[in-house]
C-alpha cells in the first residue's frame, strides 16, 4: 500500500462529513432521508475499481457504525456498505464514464445498501417498514446521481495531480 | 503484485469486521469500550452541529436558570413542560438535548445521541423520559455525550401494567412478537387474556430499585387486541406515548431510589 495521499484525506473528510450530517439532520427531520455517504464510496469505487471500492465502503461504514449513536449491531454498516462499493466498483469503466451508467452503477449500490438494512433489521426483531425502505431507496439513488459526477471529477483531479 | 497484497488487506479487515460483529452480537466488552471511545472523539462534534444550527442559543443547561425568564424560544418551552410533567415529580432530572439521530436501520430510528455525559452524572442503565413519558435507555456513556436504545428497538423490553386493572406485561419492539406490527407500533403481551382492551393505558411496572425504569410512567395507549382463535398468549399493538421521530428535549432520571426508611402504618384506626 501507498502512503496516503490527498486524495485519501479529502475521501475521509468527505466522508466524515456526510456521515456527521445525516445523523444531525436526522434529529430534526421526521422525514426520510437519502443515504449521503453513499455518493462518496460510489465515486471512488467507479474510479478505482472493486477492491480499493470496497476498502472505501468498509472504512465509510465503520465511520457510520461508529459515530454515536452508531448502528444497532456494530459491523453491519461496515460489511453494507463493503458490498455496494464492491458491486460499484464492479461497475468501473475505462475513460469518460457515460451520465445514464453512473445513475444505473448509484441505483443499485443503493438497492444493495437498502437491502442490507432490511436484512439487518429482520434478522435483529426490529419492526419493518417497506414503505420507507422503497422511498429512501428512491431518495439515495437520486442523490447518488446528483452527487457522483461532480465526486468523480474531484477524485480525477487528485489524482491526476498525484500522477504528476 | 500489488493487487494481490491489497485484496488480502480488505480480506483481513472483512474478516475483523466480523469478528467485532459476533463481539458485539454476543455482548462482549470490546464493542462497548470502542463505542466510548467513538462517542468520546466525535461526540463534541456533533453537540457543536447542532447547538449552532439551534440558533445560538444557550445550552439546555443555560435554559434552565432562563426557564423562569421570557419563554422565547420553542426549547424553553420543551424543558418547562418536562419539568411540570406530573409522572416525573419529585424524581432528579438531567435536562439533555438529542443531538444525533441513527437512521441506519430498516425501521427508523433505533438509537440516539444526547448531549450530557459521564461528566454530568449520566451512567449506563439510566432511563431517558419526555415530558410525554418513556423515550428509552441509556446504553452507552462516553465523557460529554451518551447513547440511548429507544423504546421500539429490538433489544429494549419493558415490563409494564395495563389498564386500570394493572394487568402485567411486556412492551416491545413491532417486530419481535408472532404477529408483526404496522411501522410505529409496539408489540404488547400480557400475562392474562381477557382484561386488555382498546384505548387501556399503558405504564411502566418499575424495575427492582428504580433503575433502569422508575414505575408509573407512560409508555402508551392500546390500539389493538390479538383476538385470533388459538393463540396462547394474550397480545397487543401500542401506541407509543413518545415519537421518536419528533426528539428534542429529554430528561435522564438520575435517581428515584429512596434513601429514607419507610414509616410504618397502623391499621384499622
Amino acid at each position: 500500500m501507498s502512503r496516503p495521499g490527498p486524495a485519501s484525506l479529502v475521501r475521509f473528510t468527505l466522508l466524515l462529513l456526510m456521515a456527521v450530517v445525516s445523523v444531525t439532520t436526522a434529529s430534526h427531520a421526521p422525514l426520510v432521508l437519502p443515504d449521503l455517504v453513499l455518493p462518496v464510496v460510489v465515486a471512488s469505487a467507479l474510479l478505482a475499481g472493486p477492491s480499493r471500492g470496497a476498502m472505501v465502503g468498509l472504512g465509510g461504514g465503520w465511520l457510520v457504525d461508529l459515530l454515536p449513536p452508531g448502528s444497532s449491531v456494530l459491523g453491519s454498516a461496515a460489511l453494507m456498505y463493503a458490498a455496494a462499493g464492491l458491486l460499484a466498483g464492479a461497475g468501473r469503466r475505462e475513460g469518460q464514464q457515460p451520465f445514464g451508467w453512473v445513475t444505473l452503477v448509484g441505483a443499485a449500490s443503493a438497492a444493495v445498501a437498502t437491502l442490507g438494512r432490511l436484512v439487518v433489521a429482520a434478522l435483529s426483531g426490529g419492526s419493518l417498514d417497506p414503505r420507507a425502505a422503497a422511498v429512501g431507496w428512491v431518495l439515495s439513488a437520486v442523490w447518488c446521481a446528483l452527487l457522483v459526477p461532480p465526486l468523480v471529477t474531484l477524485e480525477r483531479r487528485f489524482s491526476a495531480r498525484r500522477m504528476r | 503484485m500489488r493487487r494481490t497484497s491489497r485484496r488480502r488487506l480488505l480480506l483481513a479487515l472483512l474478516a475483523l469486521t466480523l469478528l467485532l460483529m459476533s463481539f458485539d452480537l454476543a455482548g462482549g466488552p470490546g464493542p462497548g469500550l470502542l463505542r466510548s471511545a467513538a462517542g468520546a472523539a466525535f461526540g463534541p462534534l456533533e453537540s457543536l452541529v447542532t447547538r449552532s444550527r439551534g440558533g445560538g442559543e444557550a445550552s439546555t443547561r443555560g435554559l434552565l436558570d432562563t426557564a423562569q425568564r421570557a419563554r422565547r424560544s420553542v426549547e424553553e418551552q420543551q424543558v418547562s413542560r418536562l419539568l411540570a410533567a406530573s409522572d416525573l415529580a419529585g424524581s432528579a432530572l438531567l435536562p439533555a438535548r438529542v443531538v444525533a439521530v441513527g437512521r441506519q436501520s430498516a425501521a427508523g430510528p433505533e438509537r440516539v445521541t444526547i448531549d450530557v455525559g459521564s461528566r454530568d452524572g449520566a451512567r449506563v442503565d439510566q432511563c431517558v423520559v419526555s415530558a410525554d413519558g418513556l423515550v428509552g435507555r441509556v446504553v452507552a456513556v462516553s465523557p460529554w455525550t451518551a447513547d440511548v436504545l429507544l423504546l421500539g428497538s429490538a433489544d429494549l423490553v419493558v415490563g409494564v401494567r395495563v389498564g386500570a386493572t394493572g394487568t402485567l406485561g411486556s412492551v416491545g419492539s413491532g417486530g419481535a412478537g408472532v404477529h408483526r406490527r404496522p411501522a410505529g407500533l409496539l408489540n404488547l403481551e400480557a400475562v392474562q387474556r381477557g382484561t386488555v382492551r382498546d384505548g387501556d393505558p399503558v405504564t411502566t411496572l418499575g424495575s427492582a430499585g428504580g433503575s433502569p425504569f422508575p414505575a408509573g410512567l407512560p409508555v402508551g395507549e392500546v390500539t389493538a387486541v390479538d383476538t385470533a382463535r388459538g393463540s396462547l398468549a394474550a397480545t397487543g399493538a401500542v401506541r407509543p406515548a413518545v415519537d421518536p421521530t419528533a426528539l428534542d428535549v429529554v430528561g435522564v432520571v438520575l435517581s428515584t431510589t429512596r434513601s429514607v426508611p419507610r414509616a410504618a402504618v397502623t391499621g384499622g384506626t
